[in-house]
């Protein structure tokens, strides 16, 4: 099993730059919108910071000369629990909303890697997500409303606060993974669920990988589908069942697999490395492209979604090459977090998608001066 | 205003000249869609391929000629009607699955292919294709997409963007380009999230890889008999308050009941106030549970006559009476005027209540069939569009509606869209920074806006919102 924790919190962007950029970190939306504004017609570089948890994905910012932390923005601006929705700013930690959400026996089935300490903002522009993707989709399924810092000094919100809304055009999906390169995250709406009436974690330990696939495969061919599924490099699986008591207990009794803690979960979102590098591909491939990792190389997966984090060990050839194998089969690899060295020479994101030209012009549209994280994403 | 000579030529190139429809009377035909308002195209064209559609948009590119995507024409907010002229370029000829990946759980399709065939054909291997608007026997997966389509099941299984992969597309310079696919998590901008249910205005859609889900073994449906549509909205908060997402939580008040049960004769209570359907799905354990959950609920919460389907002949009759319940409403009026406004669910007492009130004070009568689970309203205004005069009640009932639906924190369409019709109200709920962000993504993809012009945004031309000022309400601070 994959365990390295690395505390990469408080990790500054700053240090990657060539000065120390000056932090700002405001205490309302109007301000940061205010704070961005002036970075913008100055001229100067701004790179948006949450908890830090994700702040060594992408490239390295080209210039940094602001830090606009969204930390003071940290409120849950409303949570009305019969509606099963809640709007919340972005500065606040996934943990401090799931305590909220919990009072109410609901949660948002969102369970990040390198956690605790992402805030919602960050979630969003990166687009993490974790193992219980398996069930509830990720966080672009359940976004419902984005309000959203500009440049230019604007705060335009989008979408509401209704479970299901077509009014206007989805620019949830604009701003989600889109690593903060269009505008500030500055506050979200969700829906969210109400925790499962039963909720059971299983586990087995295989002699070879050939034996945790077909495990794997057998627990999601399951009548009851997983809610989340994950197979670590070292043959040893763990798979949740989550729903009315009589059916998970069937889907238990039927599995055969041993009973473990729920903690598990918990502990394993808490993995975060060094050198780490997400390989998304079409589900059916995930299984072939794993294959082409180095030999003892550690890494785990959700077979059920067809996503895989692997701890590279700054082996750089390795990952062009693992990279290649991802891009031919129509899937990516991504630097999670990457010493300087390795993200400069082997590029963060790989290949530019085809339609990288329209995403230069939205990129322009809404920040044409190259405020925001210059360098650090595609566009 | 007919096309120049020449420009209908370049159509008949492409398309072939038994493809292109410029004779006045047959264009009648595609003057609207399912809502009010119509206006005549100058052209339709029916492309067969790709290529084609990407020809014509070039064409309309050169000469600055409106061109409006349009499926099965089942839309209910005007966005397939060509408001500035041009081209109608329907997609219906388009219809093939290209492919459905049993492994994969995926189909790959063109536009033009009806929601429903898709299922049918999928249910062979064991799976089905989720979003299940009411028009599912008509509508097609392309005007789905576009406009973000919802229907009952949407409760549990979520929206048509959360099941569209990826998809071909074709933008204003006539450009083909594949946006997503089935990877998660693809690196760059989610321009694909983006021109789902952007309703013709960005792209014209000529493939749509879609997820297709596993049938659950073993459905629940219960039909449930309310006193009064308070008590049943009630009810759908505490069911879902329970922690139980049912995979649909319907609600047809005491004038759609009596209507479909004249229709359909599924055996709705005619007595009730209203009646809920609510079904469950999963495998047998997970189901029984459920329902015998749900049916706690609503018996705490004043339900009465609960009626579970026993055969799935039983289940299909219950279904076809709520799915058809807007074609039984003809029994009363022959026209009908439909909002999908969305509230947040613990306010259907209120907004239904003011629904009620509104159709009072214009003394039209008012039938409720709509996804209570999401909050999503259908109050359908019932009128005979000989009476003189009627369109202006009608119209201003609407409007009367949905402000009370703003008033209360919601949205102005759930599935729907803003099309023609709800365009002129969408300051009620953005404000103009928020527009111009919009606005702004237009441009990107649509510069010279030849793209469904006039749709989606305020258009100064047209009529401005005057509203009787009957609602007391004030707009709920926003949220932000």
């Amino acid at each position: 099993m994959v365990k390295k924790p690395h505390e990469l919190g408080g990790f500054a962007v700053s240090s990657r730059g060539p000065r120390a950029p000056v932090v700002e970190k405001p205490k309302t939306a109007e301000e940061l919108a205010r704070v961005l504004h002036q970075a913008a017609a100055s001229g100067s570089a701004v790179v948006p910071v949450g908890g830090g948890r994700s702040s060594r994905m992408g490239g390295t910012p080209l210039r940094c000369d602001v830090e606009l932390h969204t930390t003071h923005l940290d409120r849950v601006l409303e949570h009305s629990q019969a509606d099963m929705v809640v709007s919340v700013e972005a500065g606040i930690t996934l943990e401090a909303l799931q305590e909220e959400l919990g009072k109410a026996g609901q949660f948002l089935p969102l369970d990040p890697f390198n956690s605790p300490g992402h805030t919602i903002g960050g979630l969003l522009a990166t687009g993490w997500s974790g193992p219980l993707r398996q069930r509830f989709g990720s966080a672009r399924d359940y976004l419902i409303g984005i309000r959203v810092a500009m440049p230019d000094g604007h705060l335009a919100s989008a979408g509401g606060r209704v479970v299901k809304n077509v009014s206007g055009y989805d620019l949830m999906k604009l701003h989600y993974g889109a690593m903060g390169s269009l505008g500030v995250i500055v506050a979200a709406s969700f829906k969210v669920f109400p925790r499962p009436l039963h909720d059971v974690t299983l586990a087995i330990s295989t002699g070879s990988m050939g034996e945790a696939w077909t495990a794997a495969e057998q627990a999601l061919s399951m009548p009851l589908a997983p809610t989340a599924l994950e197979l670590f490099s070292d043959g040893h699986l763990l798979v949740r069942f989550g729903g009315s008591p009589d059916a998970v207990k069937r889907m238990v009794a039927e599995l055969g697999w041993k009973q473990a803690d729920a903690s598990a979960w918990a502990e394993h979102s808490r993995t975060g490395l060094e050198s780490w590098a997400r390989i998304a591909v079409p589900r059916h491939a995930l299984r072939e492209i794993l294959g082409t990792l180095p030999e003892k190389a550690r890494w785990w997966a959700s077979p059920g979604i067809g996503i895989a984090h692997w701890d590279f060990d700054n082996s750089s050839d390795a990952v062009v090459g693992v990279r290649h194998a991802a891009e031919k089969a129509h899937g990516t690899l991504v630097l999670m977090s990457a010493p300087t060295e390795v993200s400069k020479k082997i590029g963060a994101w790989g290949t530019p998608p085809e339609t990288i030209g329209v995403m230069r012009r939205l990129k322009k549209a809404f920040d044409p001066e190259g405020t925001l994280n210059p360098g650090r994403f595609v566009v | 205003m007919a096309l120049p000579i020449a420009v209908v030529e370049e159509l008949r190139r492409i398309v072939g000249s038994e493809s292109v429809i410029d004779s006045a009377n047959d264009l009648r035909i595609f003057e609207r869609d399912a809502s009010i308002e119509g206006a005549l195209p100058d052209a339709v064209v029916l492309p067969t391929t790709t290529e084609q559609v990407a020809e014509v948009i070039k064409v309309a590119a050169k000469h600055h000629i409106p061109v409006v995507p349009r499926g099965a024409g089942t839309g209910l907010s005007g966005g397939a009607v060509t408001i500035r002229g041009g081209i109608a370029l329907q997609v219906t000829r388009m219809r093939r699955i290209l492919e459905i990946d049993p492994v994969a759980q995926t189909a790959m399709v063109e536009p033009g292919v009806v929601n429903q065939e898709l299922s049918l054909v999928a249910s062979s291997l064991g799976l089905f294709y989720a979003p299940d608007p009411s028009s599912q026997k008509a509508c097609t997966i392309g005007g789905n997409a576009a406009e973000n389509s919802g229907g009952p099941h949407c409760l549990y299984y979520g929206v048509t963007t959360n099941h569209v992969l990826g998809m071909e597309v074709v933008l204003a310079d006539g450009s083909v380009h594949w946006v997503s696919g089935d990877t998660p998590d693809r690196v760059g901008l989610d321009l694909c999230g983006v021109l789902v249910g952007s309703e013709g205005t960005m792209c014209a859609i000529t493939k749509i890889k879609v997820r297709l889900l596993r049938t659950p073994p073993s459905v629940a449906t219960l039909l449930a008999a309310f006193p009064t549509i308070e008590t049943a909205s009630h009810a759908v908060s505490a069911v879902i308050a329970a922690g139980i997402v049912p995979a649909a939580l319907e609600m047809m008040d005491r004038v759609t009941v009596n209507a479909v049960e004249a229709h359909y004769h599924a055996g709705y209570p005619t007595d009730a106030g209203a009646v809920l359907l609510a079904e469950v799905d999963g495998i047998p354990e997970s189901t029984r549970e459920l329902m015998a959950a749900v049916r706690e609920v609503l018996a705490a919460n004043q339900g009465y006559a609960m009626r579970e389907a026993q055969t799935p002949a039983e289940r299909d009759l219950l279904w076809q009476g709520r799915k058809g319940a807007i074609g039984a409403l003809g029994r009363i009026r022959p026209n009908y005027y439909l909002h999908d406004g969305v509230v947040p669910r613990s306010r259907l007492p209120q907004v239904l209540s003011a629904v009620g009130e509104i159709g009072e004070h214009y003394k039209l009568p008012v039938a409720n069939v709509f996804h209570a689970g999401d909050g999503n309203l259908h109050p359908n205004i019932m009128f005979d569009l000989r009476e003189p005069g009627i369109m202006h009640q009608v119209e201003g009932a609407g409007e009367e509606m949905l402000r009370a639906v703003v008033e209360l924190g919601g949205a102005l369409s759930g599935e729907h869209g803003i099309g023609l019709e709800k365009s002129a109200f969408m300051p009620w709920i953005f404000s103009p920074e928020d527009l111009e962000a919009m606005e702004r993504v237009k441009r990107v993809f649509d510069v010279d806006g030849i793209l469904n012009p006039g749709k989606i945004f305020p258009d100064p031309s047209r009529k401005q919102i005057q509203l009787a000022g009957r609602t007391g309400l004030a707009i709920e601070a926003k949220w932000w």
